[in-house]
């Protein structure tokens, strides 16, 4: 299964504010952030991935268009999502998520649902663990990402620590 | 799949790609072949049948241990999309900090070697190595003249540099207000409450036997000692890691203290092993490193003034010399915040295939490093075996207590539990000793950095680290730092000076770990 991602624009953080005063003392705790689909073409949305920044809670609310004679309605797709279990300390502050489909069912760009349902449900919890031969099969499927995973680390050299014999060093290098 | 059906995978995926190139992968092949021959294995069957025989034969179980380790060691894969810094350290803050530091570390090390004009590293004339060699073992008979290095850093360099810590997107404000912290530590780390660690310590409940309370000479062996010897040493003849681990966190008796770690740490002496630590001795022979005097230094400031431990000072050259070349160390740094020093060999500034780590284990040591490897020269006395354990040691848990990181056994998150337990269940002396002027982390910081090696007695010390052990955290440092000033609370309250507060609090020999932390966590009124 190929993914692609989708080029999206994300516009700047606006805070919900009472009133038209800006005030530096009353700072909101909600901001919203747009984010629009310059491309038109229907597409099949997988999975929402980004790096959270001491964002406790987050709400996800879709505009979603039906035929072209009935107005585009709001739909809330999550409703505080839990990103920091505990918001006044660095748990999950600056950690990457993803959210997937099956998070929120009602999840499909740009042809929705004609009563999409709230999602309040928690994705589903396994019990125990998963059949070892099927796990074995998904294991040549998650190839790829370990592979990944296997560049990204840092290269360790195992042995040697001289450059065909030679430790002579100049002093150490800060980078 | 499920996201948590996906994630499993992953986990095992890793472990696998992980233990490939492992030496068991090699043995588990060798051995599969062998089975071939065996008249159970047939060929329908085959499949099943080998893993049979891996069943029977124990070598699943050495598998079993092996996942085990990675597991304990190695933190789950996080995000696809995660880079690898973020393994290490995921706070960007805290990783700068992380940085800045190393860098005063390797400035200082640089002009200590433009001062004393003395290479970072240099080969030994054939002389000088058969000179070393022969001395191998008693490296402590040398007296070389040390006075003109100096440790690269002090553990209250790096308290001032945790004081400092600030999260950028947290206001503290400068003026004490309800967000500043009172302690020394600023930053918003999540640190367990006593509720939380009464759960996680459920072990060192007051009902549950102990080694250290309920061995002592007035209780009969036969209410706990004895059954838990038996316990323990059906758990050495199982050869089972996890259930090692379990079992530990009652403590260990003092004859099977030194195969349960070596089981709980997945150590088992193989003849490649002790070929490895010879071809260490042979680095340390071949070339002479900067690093060495700063070992030298360290033992003789430190180990050898112990009363405890002077005995063991050659064992502690053999292990921290070693320690340093090897690059097999350079692993652990994939899941440390603390990066490894990098040099180029000389006249070949800048070009990337003349780069090296200095030392080759990426680990510079500061002032105390050698009291990490003190008390394990009580339980083993083959210099390999020793050496392995140390190194896992290292890996697993004191690496945390030098390096800047969120990790809650983390040496910032330490601290910063010990402040809040002490803030929590004594607030009249906190509140006092902050009055004087005497912060407690100031006098708690050397114990919990050195995991209170040097500071408790040994048997004392041992049964803290088998808990360490058991309970795969160094959450336990903080909990005992806090449990000391709880006991030593009645006079620290007297005093009405830092200086004061000090002595009081200076000798913590005669101290016992276990009845201090039962009595902490379960038996004061909160």
């Amino acid at each position: 299964m190929s993914r692609v991602s989708v080029p999206c624009h994300v516009k700047g953080t606006v805070a919900l504010q009472v009133g038209d005063v800006r005030t530096s003392q009353g700072r909101p705790g909600v901001l919203v952030i747009d984010v629009t689909f310059p491309s038109v073409a229907p597409f099949e949305l997988q999975e929402i991935m980004f790096k959270n920044y001491y964002t406790a809670f987050l709400s996800i609310r879709v505009r979603q268009h039906t035929s072209t004679h009935t107005p585009a309605k709001w739909v809330t797709c999550l409703r505080d999502y839990c990103l920091m279990p505990d918001p006044h300390s660095e748990e999950g502050a600056q950690e990457y998520v993803s959210l997937f489909k099956h998070q929120s069912p009602s999840m499909t760009f740009p042809k929705w649902l004609s009563h999409p349902v709230p999602c309040d449900q928690s994705a589903p919890l396994i019990e125990g663990l998963p059949e070892p031969s099927r796990v074995s099969s998904e294991v040549q499927q998650m190839w790829a990402l370990t592979e990944m995973i296997r560049a990204s680390h840092t290269s360790t050299r195992i042995g040697r620590f001289d450059v065909d014999g030679c430790y002579d060093l100049n002093l150490l290098s800060y980078t | 799949m499920l996201q948590e059906e996906s994630d499993l995978s992953l986990v095992i995926a890793q472990i696998v790609q992980k233990l490939k190139g492992s030496n068991l992968y090699a043995q588990l092949e060798r051995q599969a072949w062998a089975s071939l021959q065996r008249p159970e294995i047939k060929l329908e069957s085959l499949k099943e049948d080998i893993k049979e025989f891996f069943k029977l034969s124990g070598w699943e179980k050495k598998l079993q241990n092996a996942v085990y380790s990675e597991l304990n060691v190695f933190p789950l894969p996080s995000h696809p999309a995660a880079p690898p810094e973020h393994l290490k350290e995921p706070l960007v803050y805290m990783r700068k900090a992380q940085g800045s530091w190393e860098k005063r570390i390797l400035k200082s090390l640089n002009s200590m070697c433009t001062e004393l004009s003395i290479p970072l590293a240099r080969k030994r004339p054939v002389g000088e190595q058969k000179e070393l060699l022969n001395k191998w073992n008693e490296m402590g008979t040398d007296e070389p003249d040390l006075s003109l290095f100096r440790p690269v850093y002090a553990p209250k360099d790096f308290l001032e540099v945790l004081i400092n810590l600030r999260n950028p997107n947290y206001e503290n404000g400068d003026s004490l207000s309800f967000r500043t912290h009172l302690g020394l530590i600023q930053v918003p780390l999540k640190v367990k409450g006593i509720p939380e660690l009464k759960e996680f310590f459920v072990e060192l409940g007051l009902t549950t036997g102990q080694l250290g309370i309920d061995d002592s000479t007035q209780v009969p062996p036969e209410l706990f000692e004895n059954e838990h010897v038996r316990i323990g040493q059906k758990v050495l003849a199982e050869q089972d890691s996890a259930a090692a681990q379990q079992y530990i966190r009652q403590g260990s008796p003092t004859a099977l203290r030194a195969e349960l770690w070596a089981l709980i740490l997945n150590i088992s002496s193989q003849p490649e092993d002790i070929l490895y630590y010879e071809q260490l001795k042979t680095n340390v022979i071949q070339h002479d490193l900067l690093v060495d005097s700063l070992i030298y230094k360290d033992v003789k400031l430190t180990a050898s003034n112990d009363d405890y431990y002077f005995v063991f000072e050659d064992y502690l050259y053999q292990v921290l010399l070693c320690f340093s070349r090897d690059t097999s160390v350079l692993g652990h740094f994939a899941y440390n915040s603390a990066s490894p020093p990098k040099s180029y060999i000389r006249g070949k500034l800048g070009l990337e295939e003349y780069a090296v780590f200095y030392p080759p284990n990426g680990v510079i040591p500061f002032h105390g490093f050698s009291m990490y490897v003190a008390p394990l020269c009580f339980l083993y006395h083959e210099p390999s075996k020793l050496y392995q354990i140390f190194r896992e040691m290292y890996v697993r848990f004191f690496f945390r207590l030098h390096s800047i990181s969120s990790h809650p056994s983390g040496i910032v998150s330490l601290c910063l539990l010990f402040e809040t337990l002490l803030q929590t269940y004594l607030p009249q002396l906190f509140y006092h000793l902050r009055e004087i002027g005497a912060q407690p982390l100031r006098i708690s910081f050397k114990w919990m950095v050195r995991a209170f090696s040097g500071y408790l007695a040994t048997d004392q010390l041992l049964l803290l680290w088998d808990r360490i052990l058991g309970y795969n955290s160094l959450e336990i440092l903080a909990v005992l730092a806090a449990a000391v000033f709880a006991f030593r609370a009645v006079n620290l309250m007297e005093v009405t000076s830092l200086a004061a507060a000090e002595a009081v609090l200076a000798d913590l020999s005669t101290l016992k770990v276990m009845p201090l932390l039962q009595i902490f966590l379960f038996a004061t009124v909160t």
